[in-house]
């Protein structure tokens, strides 16, 4: 290893070109880490293009939409009070989901100190925090589909609203679902010792990088959804 | 490495003893399920092939085959392009020869995840189903042609527009989930899993191929997967993405809105890419199977490489020459054009390579070099008339007429099939330990070969008349030139026989399984390390105790002054083996 | 067998961040979404700026995310690079997409439909 960091230190700045030309010149391995690491970041990479054609095509869609744009402040507003205030569980659910990317984030650290309490109870509050997410989610969605909101259409203009958002919030739904598991998985895994067994406990970062990912994407459905 | 995968390796160097069921049906040797995949893509290639001379028939021969009908012609079309170029094609050139020989060239006991890797078949055989299925269900399949586009694959007029297509949809669906397992796996593999001494740069071209055509399928399979979620959302939910208002038989549809040409972006960035995932390994195949028969290195290795990778990022950035002819933004004419003919550069270093390679080679005319050759001749033919396709105004006239039916199959249909017989008959002796019969080969060639050529070469004349393509009968087409009907008989009677041609190459496989002559380890007296294993068919683990250590490029034939005309991969430079060779690399951090 | 030493290559190259790292970036991703919040809730004007200002939010906590949380920024270039070129491919789907849906708009416009 003190190879690599020899070729990446060029007079106290990283070289980056010789950098890269090391890395992919080298036999056995390019990236210095696990097999399953390196395979969870190509396939974020891939996944990432499936979270990007979604909304390309939701661009698209919306941009050769016939009638108006519904305005969204005003469909996922709730009343507090008797006052409205747009888009106050979105609000919540980044808070939520973000938060969890924290806590993830520390588990791995944890994870790195190889301390098998710390890391599981963070895990155990990142897996209360995505449920919550969902939870909230789920919410969300009866109420909108309460008020007539259905993917072929809408009271509030163009179908093309209701399409995109249940199945784009679906489809990231479905990742938190997936994450969940994982995340329980990899949760047993610790408590068990199964880390300490078999000698690394790169799956933890693994889990918490896809996780992290979930986060990513949702500041994008955020932004482009809700917001813009 | 501590993984589940060094785990599975370390069960298997005690040879523990394994059931019939873990061993052929749910192995996790890359070997048994790179087989499992060639098989499977070959036994759906010959529905295809079958619906093909349907077509034929029918076009030759108007009325000889009663059943034949128009709504069957389109189901018969649909159903041929996609099993074609998806189920046979890209699963064989990714599943079957990738699977089989990254880890064997690369020095790896198997792929990083096997467990992935078996899923990857189990669901690509899941897709098989589900697209066969549509053959079942009231309605029968979808006739919607193999791009699918809407309002006309979901609407009611088009065959097989209730069940047909919602089967077609998920299993395309099911397909790029298992092509994304296997992707991530081959990926993978190539960039962690190489032995000692086998740099990126000593990896045999095949590897290259293979390597850089999952990348692309990693990366342009998602918009196909958008796309097809979409229309199912369309089909199913009663959606309007693509749909907008529109009058089918007198019924105004409940859609409003919705944009055709959106389907058709998302479609062809996946579509266009698709073709190179095709046609990469089998660039990867031929630049091997030829230096190794030619008995020369292969010519401009690097830049090999370079095309390649050139190849696989424009791939990205020419899909709408698909669609020139669709009432598109106009100026996306220019863009893509331009980007279109960029492409041909690489191709066209690719092809000099091939010919430099051959040039004055001591070339032995084995089967499997003269499906290589025949691959240089139709990709040539193939790409140049490509050119004349990606400029705006000479696609215009031609589009949709028989010229890009001659056109794309010339470029991907014959010449990936044609590397698909190289590689098979290449490899055969290192999977069965036996060599497949020459005599029948070489007819199995000559007359795929020259028949492919009677077939789709009248097809570029007929195009140039305007004939237009996807007809049923041109009966009532008025320009039909009066030599039509002559020319699509013969056709039709080369294509039988190049269908012929194919049952002679199945019997050669099933006799020489059996009785083949036996093969020696190293038959080709190749440089490449799948040659190089201590048995002659490796069990689960690949190498023995210890594995290989590369030396050398894989391109050391005819070096001057050497005993053989070739040198191993696995050679050390000096002649002497060293006993202190060092322990096994994986994973073991340098 | 090799589990150990796979362990030590890699946390000699991982870069360990101080838990008062992941807090401040926490606190940044909350700050930074409550502004994109509020430019929306008071519907900054002129709405291109108001776009802008969103996707620039959102850039900027993708970016946090991926160098601080997914550890990214230590990692080696060669991954970086890997990461974040391809999705240029994905940009230009988009760019296309879009240009396309504003020009079936215009068509729309002028002929109905
Ligand atoms: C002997 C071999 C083959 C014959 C005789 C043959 C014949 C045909 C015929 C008659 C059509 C319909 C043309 C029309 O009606 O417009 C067709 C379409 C097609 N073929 Fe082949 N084909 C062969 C091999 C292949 C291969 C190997 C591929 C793989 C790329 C392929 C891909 C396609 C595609 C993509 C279509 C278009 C389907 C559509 O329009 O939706 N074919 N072929
Ligand atoms: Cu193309």
């Amino acid at each position: 290893m003190t190879e690599h960091q020899q070729a990446a230190v060029a007079g106290g700045r990283r070289s980056a070109w010789r950098e890269i030309v090391a890395d992919f010149s080298r036999d056995v391995r390019t990236y210095p880490f696990g097999w399953s690491k390196a395979m969870m970041w190509i396939f974020i990479l891939s996944d990432l293009f499936v979270f990007g054609g979604f909304l390309a095509a939701y661009a698209g869609a919306r941009m050769a939409a016939t009638q108006p744009w519904p305005d969204r402040g005003h469909v996922f507003s709730l009343t507090i009070g008797g006052a409205e205030v747009p888009l106050l569980l979105i609000a919540i659910m980044t808070f939520i989901l973000i938060s969890s990317s924290g806590t993830v984030a520390l588990s791995v650290a944890a994870s790195h100190e190889r301390n098998r309490s710390k890391t599981a109870a963070l895990l155990g509050l990142t897996l209360v925090l995505g449920a919550c997410f969902l939870g909230m989610q789920a919410y969300e969605w009866t109420h909108l589909i309460h008020e007539g909101f259905l993917p072929s259409s809408n009271p509030a203009g163009a179908s093309q609203f209701g399409a995109t958002f249940f199945m784009i919030t679906g489809f990231h739904g479905t990742h938190v679902v997936i994450g969940l598991i994982f995340l329980a998985r990899v949760l047993l895994r610790v408590l068990r010792g199964y880390y300490d067994r078999i000698g690394t406990w790169e799956q933890v970062e693994v889990a918490g990088l896809y996780w992290h990912f979930v986060d990513l994407v949702w500041v994008f459905i955020f932004a482009f959804i809700y917001l813009i | 490495m501590a993984t589940p995968a060094a785990a599975a390796h370390a069960a298997h160097e005690h040879h523990e003893p394994q059931s019939f069921w873990r061993k052929y049906v749910f192995s996790l040797d890359h070997k048994v399920i790179g087989i499992q995949y060639t098989v499977t893509a070959l036994a759906v290639g010959a529905i295809g092939l079958v619906l093909s001379w349907l077509m034929r028939l029918q076009l030759g021969f108007p009325g000889a085959v009663g059943a034949v009908n128009p709504t069957n012609y389109y189901q018969f079309m649909t159903y041929h392009g996609l099993i074609m170029v998806v189920y046979l094609q890209t699963a064989i050139l990714l599943g079957g020869f990738g699977n089989y020989l990254i880890p064997l060239m690369i020095g790896a006991r198997d792929m990083a995840y096997p467990t992935l890797n078996m899923l990857s078949y189990w669901t690509y055989l899941l897709s098989v189903i589900l697209l066969l299925a549509g053959y079942f269900v009231p309605g029968g399949p979808s006739g919607g042609s193999w791009v699918l586009y809407p309002p006309q694959s979901i609407t009611a007029g088009t065959p097989g527009s209730g069940l047909g297509i919602t089967l077609l949809l998920a299993s395309i669906a099911v397909f790029v989930v298992s092509a994304t397992m296997g992707g991530l796996n081959y990926i993978t593999t190539v960039l962690q899993m190489r032995t000692r001494g086998m740099t990126l740069m000593r990896m045999p071209l095949t590897v290259w191929g293979v390597f850089i055509s999952a990348v692309v399928a990693l990366l342009s399979f998602p918009p196909l997967f958008v796309a097809g979620v979409m229309l199912l959302f369309d089909h199913l939910l009663g959606t309007s993405f693509f749909i907008p208002t529109v009058n089918v038989l007198g019924t105004v549809l409940p859609h409003e809105g919705g944009s055709p040409l959106l389907f058709q972006h998302l479609f062809w960035f996946f579509g266009h890419p698709e073709v190179y995932v095709v046609i990469l390994p089998a660039m990867g195949i031929i630049s091997d199977v030829m230096a190794t028969h030619a008995r020369k290195p292969i010519f401009g290795y690097k830049a090999m490489i370079v095309s390649m990778a050139a190849i696989g990022v424009i791939s990205f950035i020419v899909w709408a020459h698909h669609m020139f002819a669709s009432g598109m933004n106009p100026f996306f004419g220019y863009i893509f054009a331009a980007t279109t003919l960029v492409v041909a550069i690489p191709s066209a270093m690719k092809t000099y390579n091939w010919l430099l390679t051959l040039w004055k080679g001591s070339i032995r005319f084995t089967t499997p070099m003269l499906f290589t050759i025949g691959f240089v001749s139709t990709f040539v033919i193939g790409g140049l008339t490509g050119l004349f396709l990606g400029n705006v105004a000479v696609d215009l006239p031609l589009h949709d007429t028989y010229f890009v039916v001659g056109h794309f199959h010339l470029v991907m249909g014959v010449s990936a099939i044609l590397a698909m017989f190289a590689g098979i008959y290449h490899w055969f002796p290192k999977v069965t330990g036996r060599m497949m019969n020459e005599t029948l080969g070489k007819i199995h060639f000559f007359v795929t070969f020259l028949g492919a050529y009677l077939v789709f070469f009248p097809m570029f004349l007929m195009g140039f008349q305007g004939i237009p393509r996807r007809y049923f009968s041109f009966d009532l087409v008025a320009f039909a030139p009066s030599g039509l009907d002559a020319v699509n008989a013969m056709v039709t009677v080369a294509a039988l026989a190049v269908g012929a041609a194919q049952l002679v190459f199945v019997a050669n496989i099933v006799w020489s399984a059996v009785r083949g002559r036996e093969a020696d380890a190293n038959p080709w007296q190749a440089n490449t390390l799948e040659w190089q294993t201590p048995q002659i068919r490796p069990g689960h683990g690949n190498w023995g105790p210890k594995l290989p250590e590369v030396y050398r490029w894989p391109y050391d034939y005819s070096v001057p002054g050497a005993a053989r005309d070739f040198i191993p991969q696995n050679e050390p430079e000096v002649a002497v083996v060293s006993p202190a060779a060092g322990p096994e690399p994986e994973g073991a951090g340098r | 067998m090799h589990g150990h030493a796979d362990h030590v290559d890699h946390s000699e190259h991982q870069a360990h961040l101080p838990v008062g790292v992941y807090l401040r970036v926490w606190f940044m991703l909350f700050i930074l979404s409550a502004v994109s919040y509020f430019v929306d809730y008071f519907q900054v004007e002129p709405l291109p700026l108001r776009w802008v200002l969103i996707v620039l939010l959102a850039l900027i906590k993708a970016a946090l995310i991926m160098n601080y949380f997914m550890h990214l920024g230590s990692e080696r270039l060669s991954l970086v690079y890997t990461i974040l070129l391809p999705p240029v491919l994905i940009l230009a789907l988009a760019a296309i997409v879009i240009a396309e849906g504003s020009y079936i708009s215009m068509i729309r416009a002028l002929f109905g439909g």
